[in-house]
């Protein structure tokens, strides 16, 4: 029977011409079906004047008769969009009028050539209730996501990214710490090809992801490979995808040229730009360590004193990203294979920092003559980072490279040598940080990653009704870093130091599942998945710290006089568990789901280690059902879901142990840890409420999403903190809550729908409140992490996440400033209070898509509202008076308030039993610089809540103008489509509330991926670049 | 075709097998779940050096206290008396004192004092193993003592026993704690005179003694006697002191000191935190003029005219007396080679960069270099580091005894301790260099130096024609000078007795009109015309330091910070 079928190919598509993914098409009559692929491809077999019938849902079906023909295209009717197939948990695929919650599908399209090769970043602004920001401007810095807040008070609170079905560890490997010298680190999510991305469906809530478990209560985000997803498709197709951007620093401060170093209006050797007025001296004696170095340089005592306007820009230069990546695919009736191989190398406007990155991964499927439908995948990916140290660097001991690079004193010429004739650093003054020519040049941090994926997948009907699938894989990701730091550098002593920081972790995921789908009536139908679930993560990661190069320019801990095992660590964590799911439709206009899930943890005591969670949702297509026809309104649903989420501990959480200490004076020790854990732990647990609609008016020129959802996570298993004097910092046990209120909204404007030109307007709206809802009994507030005095964040009850708290002024009762009366400064009070809130208010993205024929322009803005931000960078600019905020320096200045006594923080000083207005005068130096101790100014040595700004920023973030080239065109020649494009990113940026002249992009954030937000300590600016793609299909 | 998927089946319940087995995987591989004491005792000994230290990088309270005692000068927090709660050098030694904590910066972990004794107490009792339960009552009461001495009121009764269930401590009153720790050093010492035959001894893992159980009985009463010496003012302590000083059996020979050793940056870098600053990315600790002028004669109240010849052991200057600063910033306060700035500054010359200019601690102190005249930049190079921190010395025991007499607490003579004390202050920087800092470079003796007489001599003189508060006053000023780099003693004893007098920039005859005038000639870029500075302080002299503000604010049975301008040690009258 198979001898007389030949193979039909064809695409589906909808009467707009899009293409309908995963379409079913059957030859009718007979059991032969197969789906299309994401773009509507198919590929069946059947005989001469077969009828293939073309269904999906939310289309009206249709038959055509094939004839002879071998191509076969169709175009489908109905309400397309709305009622699309979405991929959900364990990558079932389920129509979208069935799901009781919010999945957001993003179209790989929107995320390549848009000159930004950061996966994550180019999905900024696109996805409604996702919140992406970035970390560094440097390359590979890693991207933090983040879907409905965070639901951990000092764990992972980031999604589960799950590619091809095996969980993708998105890990920060932080080696160093940042706040003191640690570098612009990777996330694991830079390893993976955009490229090879075939789909990207984001389960938003709880309940969407029960079936994936524990990590899944921070939603799900489950990316699909081209090379993973091969599937029998028409012939052979190749793409080729070429692009190049420009970078630049996006942003440099305008900077004030008419002051050169030093205070108060005279000059000195200083850091600050406080000195006299260019115009009012002309020389200055010559750098001391520069004359001594190289004293050839400096026939005279004296060099000129006169600005270098462009001191700062000239330290950073052009960079460029540059990708390539070519897809293959093809195969017969049976088999096909998938190979995409990228490659991207990225150069920073750093000196010295890059990334380079290379792909390769190949997936292949075939359909077993028993019936059994296998495929297989397997990926490489070898990333290589170069970068510098950042960092706070008054931390003792370290370096940042940033150290002082955006505020220079306007006198410093740096083009002069960076280092001296035996290659130390060499800066205008003594000390305080390492010329960044030089640090770009010796202190640089090489992390290389290698990451490999294995799967395999297995599905099996034995009847129509009931069907098999077995997916196992594996994903090991490998890091392998060394930061050095040369000798001469003012970190390490002086002495050089190198860092080896070894990381592996293997995760092992096996999904066993049965699908049972039985006829039970016409309206009713049922389907019912059962399943086992084995994961397995394994870590191991040694570090090792070698101290005191014995010679220079050789970056081995052999040539190292010290050596100490910083960290020598394995942790293994293993959980199973076994679920139900049970969805029953009605009429296909009612649907109901069911969830269960029971898990056995490895890391929870025995007796607590088996937990249960289940979810109901539920949808209504209310048009279908109230048989609404209106021209007005096309489609409308309701959903709702309720979902339970289980949680376990970290490994190694319940006993106590002592830790090995290195030894001193030769002898061994060991000491009592200063965590005490607990062998009671209980799992915990994040339930949440999810209640939606989505509508359609005017045939689908607007179309709205929009979720509200409440999630609250309660008994969290998290290390509170303890009074020092219970002889531990802090204890492992289960408590407080947190929870998470928002809104998300998706909303398509379609104004203008023409056949050669449409106007799309795509706007989304993102707000959500993460709010500590409470801590354990007698605890006011904890400490989120230990960053630097005067600056941490905070959880406590009744206030946001992750809260920053730190030193402010004191005030009286009427809320006056008081000032010291002997400094004119304001007095900082005793007790450190909330000074800001990391979280924006709300984020909206906005996307403008115009098309003429085949050229297409796209623009998105995004605005984020609110949200804190403390930044060194703009702290010192003012401090160190650098800018032109601080230009204005004849001035005297009256901190307004009433004068308090400094002994006695926050009492006013009375004379008559009456307040006195402050009258003291301070200099601009000193209003921005003060001398520290108990009283201080708004820039440097202030109270911390003067560092604090709101970070609302507006982005034109991104600009496409793309051209297809035309079909007629490319008629003789071997191209299926060219598509050329130029792209530019973060064009322009607008923060409203950040001092006008320093020109500070509040999107930056020193700690990465972490938890930890709304610092920034000297961080790199953000980039802004232009590009040019070519997109070629064969 | 159900036969051909059979392989799964297998696949499947091989993974649900013995779950159990499989899930019995969390035991920690990584750490030991039990230790012996003596892997804690050389811990608790460390961190205590540690937690006292000048610690410019990690925080310790010397850090904070040479300051208050006008031996260092800063423009950090200390300076101007402005340090809170949240300063990091309470943080660290609160943490560090009481549980173990992880160490900023380096990421290694710093181990707790309190906690770990309190593990060493239980379980060599248990094991018959007194010598080091002694050991670990004596460092206890030690730790508690200073930690009254600089805080107050403090968890004791209910501290430490978070395992036993108390998260949240209670303060108990400073003076019931002092009570009890006499108490506890007499269970120690009782403990380390039990002649049961212990399983273990304690050896090597004794970084202070070895182990050596005389020198511990020794120290134990040497420390009732300071702790009585402290007390004097609210309790009448004649009887216990004589009882101690009769029964003979107190710290009598320099080798006797109770100190931590430090060691050199060699397999480990076990140097003394205070000789950080020779490496410092930025060097805060500078030596106060104030100290520096009573060491050089030039103070007008004491020593007047009296050059110490401990400088050079004591201070390293990084320039000589000709040389412009290496920065080519003006220096605020220069004296030829001595490079400062002065406590209290608001100068237009305090901020300026002069990292490789100023003056450093020296040799004694902190392990750093001894001032050879070479005038070369410090670095990590310039010293071992090795220097031990000082908790009680043999000098200390004398000038106890001095103040005891002077004070009429006992009879004797109070001069001859004097000039013992001055003796064994001297022979004490000599045994330091030759024993444990053990330097690279030439380092001559100072005992039998001629500098030496003269100045003990002058020194008795100034005694002899003083008037008895006078006396007291000079006793207590050398006792400070011998003292250099442990400053929590000193702070006590300018609480206790007022002496030595310190730099008070609201005091119009140190700083008149606001404005303290270094050497008119100490600038040689400005001959015959160094600038007078402007000083003020806003707060005034802390009478103790505040409490770790993290222990308020997690702990609901903490009190309400202090005012440290007015709260009172017990021991304060």
């Amino acid at each position: 029977m198979f001898g007389q079928n030949r193979t039909v190919t064809g695409k589906v598509t909808n009467a707009e011409g899009r293409p309908v993914p995963f379409a079913t098409v059957t030859v009718k009559g007979t059991p032969n079906a197969v789906s299309a692929d994401e773009n509507g491809n198919f590929s069946i077999q059947a005989p001469a004047n077969a009828v293939l019938v073309f269904s999906s849902t939310g289309y009206q079906s249709s038959e055509m008769n094939i004839g002879n023909q071998t191509t076969v295209n169709t175009t489908l009717s109905g309400q397309a969009a709305l009622t699309e197939v979405v991929v959900t948990a364990l990558g079932i695929r389920r129509t979208d009028r069935g799901l009781g919650y919010s999945v957001s599908k993003v179209n790989p399209d929107n995320l390549l050539q848009k000159s930004e090769p950061d996966v994550l970043k180019s999905l900024q602004g696109k996805v409604a209730g996702v919140d992406i920001r970035s970390s560094q401007g440097t390359p590979g810095a890693a991207t933090r996501i983040q879907i409905r807040g965070n639901n951990s008070f000092f764990g992972n609170s980031e999604p589960l990214i799950v590619v091809d079905g095996i969980p993708y560890s998105n890990d920060q490997i932080t080696t160093t710490s940042q706040v003191s010298n640690g570098g612009a680190y990777t996330s694991g999510i830079s390893n993976l090809d955009p490229n090879d991305i075939a789909s990207i469906n984001v389960l938003k809530g709880s309940s969407a992801a029960a079936l994936y478990g524990s990590r899944a209560s921070n939603g799900v985000i489950i990316i699909t490979t081209k090379s993973g997803s091969a599937r029998r498709a028409k012939g052979t197709e190749i793409t080729f995808k070429s692009s190049f951007s420009g970078e630049t620093i996006a942003n440099l401060p305008e900077y004030q040229n008419e002051y050169g170093a030093g205070s108060q209006l005279a000059y000195s050797n200083a850091n600050g730009s406080w000195g006299p007025a260019f115009a009012t001296l002309d020389s200055i004696p010559a750098w001391p360590t520069l004359k001594a170095a190289y004293p050839e340089l400096f026939p005279s005592a004296n060099v000129d004193y006169r600005a270098y306007p462009d001191n700062v820009k000239d330290l950073f230069r052009k960079g460029f990203v540059y990708e390539n990546s070519l897809n293959v695919s093809g195969g017969d009736e049976k088999s096909s294979v998938g190979v995409t191989a990228s490659h991207l190398f990225h150069k920073g406007y750093v000196y010295n920092s890059d990334l380079e990155r290379a792909n390769l991964a190949l997936g292949a499927s075939t359909k077993l003559d028993i019936g059994i439908n296998v495929s297989g995948n397997f990926s490489y990916t070898r990333a290589n980072q170069e970068g510098g140290f950042f960092g706070e660097n008054q931390v003792g001991g370290t370096a940042s490279s940033f150290a002082r690079s955006l505020f220079l004193a306007r006198n410093w010429d740096m083009n002069l040598p960076f280092e001296d004739k035996n290659g130390l650093p060499l800066q205008p003054n003594v000390t305080g940080y390492d010329n960044p020519r030089w640090s770009a040049r010796y202190n640089t941090i090489n992390t290389n990653e290698e990451r490999l994926i294995a799967g395999a997948h297995f599905d099996f009907s034995i009847k129509k009704w009931v069907r098999f699938d077995y997916t196992i894989g594996s994903n090991v990701a490998r890091i392998d870093r060394r930061e050095k730091t040369e000798i001469g550098s003012r970190a390490a002593s002086g002495l050089g130091k190198l860092v080896l920081d070894n990381y592996r972790k293997q995760e092992l995921e096996s999904n066993f599942l049965v699908t049972l789908t039985p006829d039970i009536s016409k309206d009713l139908t049922l389907k019912v998945l059962v399943g086992n679930n084995f994961n397995q993560r394994t870590i191991t990661n040694a570090t090792q710290t070698g101290n005191q190069f014995i010679t220079k320019g050789v970056y081995t801990l052999g040539n190292t006089a010290q050596q100490q095992f910083t960290n020598d660590f394995y942790s293994r964590h293993r959980i199973l568990g076994v679920f139900g799911d049970v969805t029953l439709g009605y009429k296909n206009y009612a649907f109901l789901n069911g969830t269960l899930r029971n898990d056995w943890s490895s890391t929870l005591p025995v007796e607590n280690r088996s937990y249960l969670y289940p979810s109901v949702s539920a949808s209504l297509i209310v048009t279908d059902a109230l048989k609404i026809k209106s021209n007005l309104l096309d489609y409308a649903k309701l959903r709702a879901g309720w979902a339970k989420v289980g949680r376990d501990a970290p490994p190694y959480s319940l006993n106590d142990v002592y830790t090995i200490n290195p030894g001193f004076l030769g002898i061994p020790s060991a000491t009592l840890p200063s965590t005490a854990n607990s062998s009671t732990l209980k799992p915990e647990f994040t339930t949440e409420i999810e209640l939606g609609t989505q509508l359609s008016f005017a045939k689908r020129r607007v179309e709205l999403d929009f979720t509200w959802y409440n999630r609250k996570s309660t008994n969290l298993i998290a290390i509170i903190t303890t009074p020092p004097s219970s002889g531990y910092l802090a204890q492992v046990t289960n408590f407080g809550g947190i929870r998470n209120r928002g809104m998300e909204i998706d909303l398509m404007v379609r104004p203008i729908r023409g056949k050669n030109f449409s106007w799309d307007v795509h706007g989304i709206f993102t707000r959500n409140e993460n709010t500590v809802t409470e801590l354990t009994s007698g605890v006011d507030r904890i400490q989120m992490a230990g960053i630097i005095a005067g600056i941490n964040p905070y959880l406590e009850p009744g206030k946001p996440f992750g809260y920053l708290r730190g030193t402010v002024s004191a005030r009286d009762a009427e809320g006056n400033l008081l000032i010291d009366p002997v400094t004119g400064w304001m007095i900082t009070a005793d007790d450190e209070q909330m000074v800001g809130d990391p979280t924006p208010d709300f984020k909206l993205g906005i996307t403008n898509n115009l098309r003429y024929k085949g050229l297409s322009l796209n623009v998105l803005w995004d605005w984020t509202q609110g949200g804190d931000i403390y930044s060194v960078t703009v702290n010192t600019l003012l401090g160190r008076g650098v800018t032109k905020d601080t230009r204005e320096r004849e001035a005297a200045w009256i901190i307004p308030g009433v004068y308090g006594d400094p002994n006695n923080p926050g009492q006013p000083l009375l004379v008559g039993g009456k307040t006195v207005t402050n009258h003291t005068v301070v200099s601009t130096n000193d209003l921005y610089f003060s001398a520290g101790g108990p009283s201080g100014s708004y820039g440097i040595n202030s109270a911390t809540e003067w560092a604090v700004y709101d970070a609302t920023v507006f982005h034109l973030r991104e600009v496409t103008l793309a051209y297809d080239l035309p079909k007629t065109l490319l008629k003789n020649l071997p191209f299926k489509g060219v598509t050329l494009s130029f792209s530019g990113r973060n064009l322009w940026h607008l923060a409203p509330n950040m001092p006008k002249y320093t020109n500070f992009d509040p999107e930056v954030n020193s700690f990465g991926s972490t938890a930890v937000q709304g610092i920034e300590l000297s961080a790199a600016p953000t980039t802004r670049r232009f590009g040019f793609n070519i997109n070629v299909s064969f | 075709m159900l036969h051909k998927i059979k392989f799964i089946i297998p696949f499947v319940a091989l993974l649900a097998m013995s779950c159990k087995k499989f899930l019995d995987i969390n035991t920690d591989p990584n750490n030991p779940v039990a230790v012996e004491v003596s892997k804690l005792l050389p811990t608790t000994q460390r961190t205590l050096g540690d937690a006292l230290s000048m610690d410019e990088q990690n925080g310790g309270l010397s850090e904070i206290l040479a300051v208050y005692t006008h031996q260092m000068s800063t423009r950090e927090e200390a300076d101007k008396y402005g340090i809170t709660g949240v300063d990091v050098n309470i943080q660290t030694a609160w943490s560090k004192l009481f549980s173990s904590s992880a160490n900023p910066g380096t990421g290694f972990p710093v181990y707790g004092v309190l906690q770990n004794l309190e593990d060493i107490i239980a379980k060599s009792t248990a094991a018959g193993n007194f010598r080091y339960a002694g050991i670990a009552k004596i460092l206890k009461a030690y730790t508690y003592s200073v930690a009254v001495d600089v805080f107050g009121d403090l968890p004791y009764t209910e501290a430490n026993k978070l395992k036993e269930g108390i998260l949240y401590p209670k303060f108990d009153d400073d003076a019931a704690i002092y009570e009890s720790l006499f108490a506890l050093i007499n269970a120690g010492i009782a403990d380390l005179s039990n002649p049961a035959v212990n399983p273990q001894v304690p050896g090597a893992d004794d970084l202070i003694y070895g182990g050596n159980v005389t020198r511990w009985v020794k120290a134990a009463n040497t420390l009732k006697l300071k702790m009585y010496t402290q007390i004097r003012k609210v309790k009448n302590v004649s009887a216990e002191v004589n009882a101690l000083i009769s029964g003979g059996n107190l710290i009598s020979q320099t080798s006797e000191s109770f100190l931590l050793p430090y060691g050199p940056n060699g397999a480990t870098d076990d140097r003394n935190p205070g000789f950080y600053t020779y490496f410092a990315t930025q060097r805060s600790n500078h030596v106060s003029p104030w100290f520096y002028e009573i060491l050089k004669g030039y103070n007008t109240r004491i020593f007047t005219g009296n050059p110490d010849p401990r400088i050079k052991y004591y201070i390293y200057n990084q320039v000589n007396a000709t040389q412009n600063p290496r920065e080519g910033n003006q220096t605020e306060y220069r004296d030829g080679a001595f490079v400062s700035i002065y406590f209290g500054s608001v100068g237009p010359d305090r901020d300026r960069s002069q990292q490789n200019t100023i003056s450093l601690l020296g040799i004694y102190p902190v392990g750093g270099k001894y001032d050879d005249g070479s005038a070369t930049v410090a670095n990590a190079n310039s010293g071992t580091g090795a220097a031990p921190y000082r908790f009680i010395t043999y000098a200390d025991r004398l000038y106890l005894e001095a103040e005891l007499i002077s004070t009429g607490v006992i009879t004797g003579d109070a001069k001859t301790k004097l000039t013992q004390a001055m003796a064994e202050s001297f022979k004490q920087v000599d045994y330091v260099i030759a024993n444990y800092v053990r330097p690279a470079q030439n380092v001559p003796a100072l005992v039998g130096l001629a500098a030496v007489a003269t100045y003990t001599s002058n020194v008795l003189a100034e005694y002899d024609a003083a008037s008895a508060e006078k006396k007291l006053e000079i006793i207590m000023t050398q006792k400070w000078l011998s003292s250099v780099g442990s400053a929590v003693d000193q702070y006590t004893d300018i609480r206790r007795t007022g002496y030595p007098l310190v730099f008070d920039p609201s005091n119009p005859s140190m700083a008149p009109g606001g404005r303290v005038q270094p050497p008119i000639n100490g600038d040689p870029v400005n001959p015959g015309n160094q600038k007078s500075v402007p000083v003020q302080v806003s707060r005034t002299f802390a009478l103790a330091l505040p409490w770790f503000q993290t222990e308020l604010e997690s702990n609901p049975n903490a009190p309400a910070q202090k005012n440290p301008s007015i709260y009172k040690v017990f021991w304060m009258p």
